[in-house]
């Protein structure tokens, strides 16, 4: 076969995923049309509805709308960013957990902490409220132990909601990140443990300066796919949190999308205007981390 | 293996052709698509309502419920040229459904539906209305009544202050002449009854957040609902004053800020359940059951505690007046609610013609029974004289189950999922020549002619909440016409998810601000905001599109007097 024939082969071996990235990725994008146009359902989209970049201006215009949009986004990034500079925390988990001697004790504690991972966000809401409300148990028991007179509004607090989310996130999901940590762990060389403690190194040293050293690179690309995902940070989690006291500040960009879309009739190209941002933010985001991978390590990714 | 494989493969096959045998004999089972805006469950009719329309006519509901899977399946399902084979939706949507060929003409059917045409005033008006033409019929509307359209059949009105009789009682019957003694007579009762019976806390007021800016009505639905104490009735993002003049919703002068600052008032005063914000109606809901909640405000959330029992042993709730108040009231929903029936275009004629069979059905005697007032046998029993008595009237709220004969399951998870009706439940039964809901059956006014009724009518000098509100001149009823305001279009819709969104954010601060102070620099503050966002030209589009309804309501009381 001549060289030519063998790539055209060769070509069709990635065909098909060059077709489900068209469909998948790209396909959706059309969408981006009703951004464009004053698109009122059930009248369909056509000539006369385009409107050009109405939506846009609509969006910018209004200082009160604009600020209102960075207040969403600045919700977005100090909520992701939170999740970022917290990213170690399953990694150190793992470690710990890892360093439990008591092997029932210990799966025991990965089964309880890996357990929310699996129940949905509005269920979390529902434990939550039972366990938050004013007549819930933390409550019931602060009262009883004598130490607040009135039951505390836990969840209509608009202190701290940023943090307190990231709580809630880690409650949920620790566990379960830490289970590639622990697969890497097993992965270590027991022979550099062996001699380390042939060396008299204690636990927190072996810690320090060969399980740690050998997650980073782990760690890393886990960071990296975290990155990528930066400004998803998923709404359902905060839609079920969101009331009118902590609205303020829970607001990400996902959620503030959805809104837009469905209370009362919903405005579509608004709001297809608005998640359009997140792929104009997206793309910056990816330029200076690109910027900042070619100045630390002297190449970029793309 | 392979054996077992074969036998199932032929058991199965014998199956299908069993079934085909059975049905093949009356007309062929029949999935009816209903578009719906007023269901609150989503999917295949089951139970004993769908055991009532199978045997029928052998037709089975598909529900397809925006308010349960999100309002975006309307735009989906209009792409797609298909809304439904029925299509059940807020009545400001169906003029567009209209111009869009979503809907059939139904003009060649319609006039032959006999038990549909006994509102043919009503349905004649709405259709020229739609399409300026006589004789030419598209919808439906419904819960039309077979009164007038300046009549008041109820003896209570849709929201009044009520309080629990025993405990009313028990602080002395104080006369309430304005919100201060309301509070009052409430801090004493939140003293003698901080608890329920099995000792969880109860409050006068206990709110909930998820029906805000329902309804063609910014703001938050209990303050929203609680303006027309004072004769203010807000319509879209305006408020209607009792002299039929338009104000600005955040105007400190009207019924909003009132109730707003009532809601603090009671807040400061530790009589609002600090859960409001962030409990669900469903919540709610079990703490009116349980019996911890203090007041209530809407006519149909008494159904949640008063009984038959209750009643007699005189801790149910019932309407105290307020000195100072003037209610609004709708008068009977002549012209019909705020939904419209439809058929959908996308139908062949055989199916055309089935579904017009089951609505006028649904419009019969015997479909309204089932509808308003269930099963006999299992909610109601008949007498002698051929009247309905009440019978298990918990149905409903405790779920009972229903015997297989019926359908099995349970009664309220059977119950019409359509949850709309063409009949309103006000209209006289021609078979018992008493209306469909229970509460005016004779029976029923027998059973519950308690001595807590007889006690409230010797104090108020009065009948019935209506009787004393109409005696009293504190009733502001208001005509039923025919109106569906203008749809909305993409800057307005804009603009009023930002007003509203702004409105009862602050609202539900207001309510739990610390003291007068930061209560009026938050008031400001909402003006402010919401004038930023466009408030001053939205409130501007609502007054020129509710106008039209006030001239008419104008006309229609003017027309009677």
């Amino acid at each position: 076969m001549s060289k030519k024939a063998r790539s055209y082969v060769e070509f069709l071996y990635i065909l098909p995923f060059l077709i489900l990235v068209a469909l998948v990725s790209y396909y959706p994008l059309y969408g981006w049309i009703y951004a464009f146009h004053d698109y009122m359902p059930p009248r369909p989209i056509s000539k006369d509805t385009f409107v050009g970049l109405k939506w846009f201006a609509f969006i910018v215009e209004n200082p009160v709308r604009l600020a209102d949009v960075g207040r969403v986004l600045t919700n977005t990034f100090a909520m992701s960013g939170i999740s970022l500079l917290f990213s170690w925390f399953p990694m150190i988990f793992a470690v710990f957990l890892n360093e439990i001697r008591c092997r029932p004790y210990r799966k025991f504690v990965q089964t309880v902490t890996t357990l929310p991972n699996f129940i949905s966000w509005v269920l979390v809401y529902s434990i939550a409220f039972n366990v938050l409300s004013s007549t819930g148990a933390v409550n019931t028991i602060l009262q009883n132990l004598g130490m607040i007179e009135k039951p505390v509004a836990f969840l209509s607090s608009k202190e701290h909601v940023w943090f307190r989310m990231w709580l809630w996130l880690t409650w949920k999901n620790a566990g379960w990140a830490a289970i590639m940590y622990l697969a890497a762990i097993s992965a270590i060389d027991e022979q550099m443990i062996e001699a380390a403690k042939v060396d008299g190194a204690t636990r927190m040293q072996i810690i320090m300066h060969i399980t740690i050293p050998c997650l980073l690179p782990t760690y890393f690309v886990i960071v990296m796919l975290n990155l990528a995902n930066f400004l998803s940070n998923g709404m359902e989690q905060y839609y079920v949190f969101m009331n009118n006291f902590n609205k303020k500040s829970i607001e990400v960009l996902d959620l503030y999308v959805y809104n837009i879309a469905t209370s009362g009739r919903g405005n579509y190209p608004l709001s297809t205007a608005i998640s359009m941002l997140k792929s104009l933010v997206s793309v910056v985001l990816l330029f200076i981390t690109n910027t900042a991978s070619r100045l630390v390590r002297g190449e970029g990714f793309i | 293996m392979k054996r077992f494989l074969s036998l199932l493969l032929t058991a199965a096959l014998l199956m299908s052709l069993l079934s085909v045998g059975a049905v093949a004999e009356e007309k062929p089972l029949l999935t009816i698509d209903v578009y719906n805006d007023a269901a609150n469950y989503n999917g295949i009719q089951t139970g004993w309502f769908a055991k009532v329309i199978k045997d029928r006519f052998n037709i089975e509901l598909n529900i397809i419920a925006s308010q349960v899977v999100g309002n975006t399946i309307y735009a989906t399902r209009s792409e797609a040229g298909n809304l439904g084979d029925i299509i059940l939706v807020d009545k400001a949507k169906f003029p567009e459904i209209v111009e869009a060929g979503l809907a059939r003409d139904i003009s060649d059917k319609l006039p032959a539906c006999e038990n549909i045409m006994q509102f043919k005033n009503q349905i004649d008006v709405y259709n020229k209305g739609l399409t300026g033409q006589d004789g030419v019929y598209y919808g439906i509307p419904t819960e039309m009544t077979d009164t007038s359209p300046v009549t008041l059949t109820d003896d209570v009105i849709y929201s009044s202050p009520m309080l629990r009789w025993d405990l009313y009682k028990k602080i002395g019957a104080p006369k309430l002449e304005n919100l201060d003694d309301l509070l009052d007579a409430l801090v004493k009762i939140h003293e003698i009854h901080p608890t329920n019976d099995d000792g969880d806390p109860a409050y006068p007021f206990t709110l909930w957040p998820d029906w805000d800016g329902n309804d063609n009505m910014i703001g938050i639905a209990n303050v929203v609902q609680l303006t027309t104490w004072y004769g203010e009735k807000i319509k879209g993002s305006a408020i209607l004053k009792p002299d039929n003049t338009f104000s600005e919703i955040y105007n400190r002068e009207n019924a909003y800020y009132t109730i707003t600052k009532f809601l603090n008032k009671a807040n400061q005063l530790g009589l609002v359940d600090p859960d409001s914000g962030t409990q669900t109606w469903d919540n709610v809901s079990a703490k009116l059951s349980s019996g911890r909640a203090d007041l209530m405000w809407y006519s149909w959330e008494v159904g949640f505690w008063n009984s038959v029992d209750r009643l007699n042993q005189g801790n149910a709730f019932i309407f105290i007046p307020v000195g100072d108040q003037k209610y609004y009231a709708d008068a009977d929903r002549y012209f019909g609610s705020d939904r419209m029936f439809g058929v959908g275009a996308g139908v062949d004629d055989e199916k055309y013609e089935r579904i017009m069979e089951f609505l006028d059905w649904y419009a019969s005697p015997e479909g309204a029974t089932f509808q308003h007032d269930g099963i006999e046998g299992l909610n109601y029993t008949v007498n002698e004289e051929g009247k309905f008595v009440p019978y298990k009237d918990n149905a409903l709220m405790d779920n009972l189950p229903v015997p297989d004969e019926f359908g099995g399951g349970g009664y309220s998870d059977g119950n019409n999922a359509i949850n709309q009706w063409i009949v309103s439940s006000i209209c006289v039964n021609p078979v018992t020549g008493e209306r469909y809901a229970q509460k005016f059956w004779q029976s029923y006014k027998d059973m519950t002619m308690t001595e807590m009724k007889k006690e409230w009518s010797e104090m108020f000098q009065a009948e019935d909440p209506v009787d004393y509100m109409k005696k009293q001149g504190m009733l502001l009823a208001s005509p039923s016409v025919d109106f569906t305001p203008a749809a909305d279009n993409n800057d307005i819709i804009a603009i009023r998810s930002d007003v509203n969104a702004t409105l009862c954010e602050y609202t539900w601060n207001l309510i739990f601000a610390a003291d007068d102070a930061e209560f009026e620099s938050l008031w400001d503050e909402m003006i402010t905001q919401m004038d930023g966002f466009g408030y001053k030209d939205l409130y501007a589009y609502d007054c020129s599109v509710w106008q039209p309804e006030v001239d008419a309501k104008v006309a229609a009381a003017a027309a009677m007097e």
